[in-house]
C-alpha cells in the first residue's frame, strides 16, 4: 500500500518536474523578453525626443496643424507624444511576443491576431495625419482667398473646408480598420448629401438675386473687373 | 524639359547678319494691335539717334496666336525684323500678371542674340506698349554706347495710385538692399551693355518657377550687385494695352513680391554689405503726369484691410512680431480719415514678411497672399495722404518712405543672423 502511495507520489513528482523543467526556459525567456522590451523601448523613447527636438518637430507639427488638431496639452507636446506613444507601442508588442514565448495557445493567438492588425492601424495613422494636413493647408487657403476676395464669411467657409476634409480623412481610416464599415459609409453619405443639399436650397430659395447678380456680374466684367489699377 | 538657349535658329534674315552694334530686341505675346506702333517707332528712333551704326531689330514672340507676327513685319516693311525662335514655357498655373507667360525665355533669346552679334548694346522694350517715342531708344541707348552706364533702366512718370506696388515695395526694398536708387527696377524696358546680358545668361534664374514674373527684376538686381554703373532713362508716362488673362490683384502682388523676395534670399551676402543709398544720374527730362486720372476710392481698401485684420491676423502673427499686431490693431479701429500706415511699420511688416519667405514659416504663396489686405491698407493710406499732391510732392513722399526702409534694414539683417534669437 505504502509503496504503491510512494510509487504514485514520485510519479506526480516525476511529472511535476518535467513540466516545471519544460515550462521554465519560456518563462525565463518571456522574462528576458520582457526586460529587453522595456530597455528598447525607453532607448527607442530617448533617441526619439532628441532626434524630432533636433528637427524641430514641434514648430514643424504646429505649422502643419497636427499638433492644433489633436490638441496637445502644454505639458505634452508633439515630440513627447509621439515619443510615448513609440514607448508604449514597443511595450505592448513587447508583451505580446512574450507571451507567445510561453506557448500559450490563448495568448499566442491574441499576439497574431493583433500583430495582423498592427499595419491597418498604422495606415488608419497615416490617413488621419496626412488629412490633418491637407484639412489645414485647404482651410487656410480657402481662408486667405476668400479674405482677398472680400468675403465676409470667409472664416465660416475656411471652417467648413476644413471639416468637411477631416471627416473625409475620418471616414477613410475608419473604414480602413474595418469599424462600422456599411455605418460609417451609410452616416457619412447622408451627411454629406443632407450638407449639399441643405447649401442647394439655401442658395436657391434665399440667395437666389444674389447669385445671379454675381453670375452676371463675373459675365459682364472681366477677370479682375474691379481692379482696373496698374499696380506694377 | 531642355535646357533652352538654343534660340535663334532664326530664318535667312538673320543668317546674313553676323555683327550688330546695336540689338532691339521686342517681346510679345497677342499684341497685335500694338507691336506694329512700336516696330515703327524703334525703327525711327534707331535711324534718328544711330543712324551711322549697324542695328538689328529683333521679336522674340511668345507664340502669339493673332497677327503680331505679320503686324509687326508689315511695320518694318517686310525686311530687317529677324524673328527669334525659342522654346516656349510649359503651361504655367498663373499667367504672369505682365500677361506674357514666356517672357523669361524671350529676354534670354534676346540676350542669346545679342552675345551671338557681338551687340554693345541691347535694348529690350514690351510689345503690349501703346505710346513709344522713338526717343525712348536714344534715351535707352545712349548712355551704354557712350560708357557713361551699363544698365539704363526705365523712368515713367505714374499718378499717385499707378505702380503702387513698385513704389511701396518693390522700389524701396530694392534700394535699401541694393544702395541703388532705380525707380522702377521691375520695368520691362530697359538698356544694357553686353557684359550685362552675357552676367544675366551665366545666371541660374531662367527656368526657375517665378522667372516668367520676376525675370526683369532679377535682370536689374544681377547688374546692379555685380557692380555694373547704372542710370536712368526718363520715358514719360508709360501705357500700356491690357493683355488677356490679367491676374487679380493678390496674384500679381504673390508674383512680383515673390520675385523681389527670391531674390533677397539668394543674395544675402551683397546686400548685408550695403549701407545708404546714392541716386543715379536721370537722362532726358519727365513730363508732367497730367491730372486726368479717376481717382481711386479708398473705402474698399480701408475695408479690405480690416477684414484681413480680422481673419488673418493669426497668420500674420507667424511673421510679424506682438508689437506689429499692436500697431495693425490700432490701425484697423482708427476711422478712415486718420487712416496712417507708418513707414517704419510698413517696411518692418514687408521685411517680416521677407525672412517667413526665406524661412518658409507657411507654404510660400499663402505667406504672400496673406499680404494683400496690408498692402490694401498701406494703399489706402498713401492714396488718402496723396489725393491732391503734385509729382514732385508725391516724389517726396516715397523718398520719405525709402528713408524708412533704409532705417529699417538693420532689423532684417539682425533677423537673417541671428533667425533663432528673433523667432
Amino acid at each position: 500500500m505504502l509503496e504503491q502511495v510512494d510509487r504514485v507520489l514520485r510519479e506526480a513528482m516525476n511529472q511535476i518536474v518535467v513540466l516545471t523543467a519544460g515550462f521554465l526556459p519560456g518563462v525565463l525567456v518571456s522574462l528576458v523578453l520582457v526586460l529587453a522590451t522595456f530597455v528598447v523601448a525607453a532607448f527607442v523613447r530617448m533617441m526619439l525626443m532628441r532626434g524630432l527636438r533636433g528637427l524641430e518637430f514641434d514648430r514643424w507639427a504646429e505649422q502643419a496643424g497636427v499638433s492644433g488638431l489633436v490638441g496637445w496639452s502644454s505639458s505634452a507636446s508633439p515630440t513627447t507624444a509621439v515619443a510615448r506613444s513609440a514607448y508604449w507601442i514597443i511595450v505592448v508588442l513587447g508583451l505580446l511576443v512574450s507571451l507567445t514565448a510561453l506557448n500559450a495557445t490563448m495568448p499566442s493567438r491574441l499576439a497574431f491576431s493583433v500583430f495582423e492588425y498592427v499595419p491597418h492601424l498604422l495606415a488608419a495613422l497615416m490617413i488621419l495625419v496626412i488629412g490633418a494636413v491637407a484639412a489645414r493647408f485647404l482651410a487656410r487657403s480657402v481662408l486667405i482667398e476668400a479674405v482677398n476676395m472680400q468675403i465676409q464669411s470667409a472664416r465660416l467657409l475656411s471652417l467648413v473646408v476644413k471639416w468637411l476634409v477631416l471627416m473625409v480623412a475620418v471616414a477613410m481610416a475608419l473604414d480602413h480598420l474595418g469599424i462600422g464599415r456599411s455605418v460609417l459609409l451609410l452616416a457619412f453619405g447622408i451627411t454629406f448629401g443632407g450638407v449639399v443639399f441643405a447649401a442647394a436650397l439655401a442658395v436657391g430659395l434665399a440667395a437666389r438675386d444674389v447669385v445671379g447678380r454675381a453670375i452676371e456680374r463675373q459675365l459682364r466684367e472681366p477677370p479682375g473687373g474691379d481692379d482696373r489699377v496698374n499696380h506694377v | 524639359m531642355a535646357s533652352t538657349g538654343s534660340n535663334s535658329s532664326a530664318p535667312a534674315a538673320d543668317a546674313a547678319t553676323t555683327r550688330a552694334d546695336i540689338l532691339v530686341a521686342l517681346t510679345s505675346h497677342n499684341d497685335a494691335r500694338t507691336v506694329g506702333g512700336v516696330v515703327r517707332a524703334v525703327a525711327g528712333g534707331l535711324s534718328q539717334y544711330f543712324g551711322d551704326l549697324s542695328a538689328q531689330v529683333v521679336l522674340a514672340d511668345g507664340g502669339s496666336t493673332d497677327a503680331t507676327r505679320e503686324a509687326a513685319r508689315e511695320a518694318l516693311g517686310g525686311a530687317g525684323l529677324v524673328e527669334l525662335e525659342y522654346p516656349l514655357q510649359p503651361a504655367l498655373a498663373d499667367v504672369p500678371y505682365h500677361g506674357h507667360p514666356h517672357r523669361a525665355r524671350a529676354v534670354r533669346a534676346a540676350f542669346q542674340e545679342a552675345a551671338r552679334l557681338e551687340a554693345r548694346a541691347c535694348v529690350l522694350l514690351d510689345a503690349s506698349l501703346n505710346a513709344v517715342e522713338p526717343a525712348w531708344v536714344g534715351r535707352l541707348i545712349g548712355p551704354v554706347l557712350a560708357g557713361r552706364a551699363e544698365f539704363v533702366g526705365a523712368h515713367f512718370v505714374r499718378h499717385v495710385h499707378e505702380g503702387a506696388l513698385t513704389k511701396g515695395i518693390v522700389y524701396p526694398v530694392f534700394r535699401a538692399l541694393y544702395g541703388v536708387r532705380l525707380r522702377q527696377p521691375a520695368s520691362s524696358e530697359f538698356g544694357c551693355s553686353a557684359r550685362v546680358a552675357a552676367s544675366c545668361l551665366e545666371q541660374d534664374f531662367w527656368e526657375t518657377e517665378l522667372a516668367p514674373s520676376g525675370i526683369d527684376l532679377w535682370v536689374t538686381t544681377t547688374a546692379v550687385s555685380s557692380g555694373y554703373g547704372v542710370c536712368e532713362a526718363a520715358l514719360g508716362p508709360r501705357q500700356a494695352a491690357a493683355r488677356e488673362a490679367a491676374t487679380d490683384l493678390s496674384t500679381t502682388l504673390a508674383q512680383v513680391v515673390g520675385a523681389l523676395f527670391t531674390d533677397l534670399d539668394h543674395r544675402v551676402d551683397i546686400w548685408q554689405r550695403v549701407r545708404g543709398s546714392t541716386p543715379v544720374p536721370l537722362v532726358g527730362e519727365d513730363p508732367d503726369a497730367g491730372s486726368d486720372v479717376r481717382p481711386m476710392a479708398i473705402e474698399g481698401l480701408i475695408e479690405s484691410f480690416r477684414l484681413g485684420y480680422r481673419e488673418l491676423r493669426e497668420i500674420w502673427t507667424w511673421v510679424l512680431p506682438p508689437r506689429a499686431i499692436v500697431e495693425l490693431r490700432r490701425l484697423a479701429a482708427a476711422p478712415p480719415e486718420q487712416f496712417r500706415f507708418d513707414d517704419r511699420l510698413w517696411a518692418s511688416v514687408i521685411y517680416d514678411f521677407a525672412f517667413g519667405f526665406s524661412q518658409r514659416v507657411m507654404p510660400r504663396s499663402q505667406l504672400l497672399r496673406s499680404l494683400t489686405p496690408l498692402y490694401s491698407g498701406w494703399l489706402a493710406s498713401f492714396v488718402q495722404e496723396l489725393r491732391h499732391a503734385t509729382q514732385a510732392e508725391i516724389e517726396a513722399r516715397v523718398e520719405r518712405l525709402c528713408q524708412g526702409f533704409e532705417a529699417e534694414k538693420r532689423h532684417l539683417i539682425s533677423r537673417w543672423r541671428w533667425p533663432e534669437k528673433l523667432r
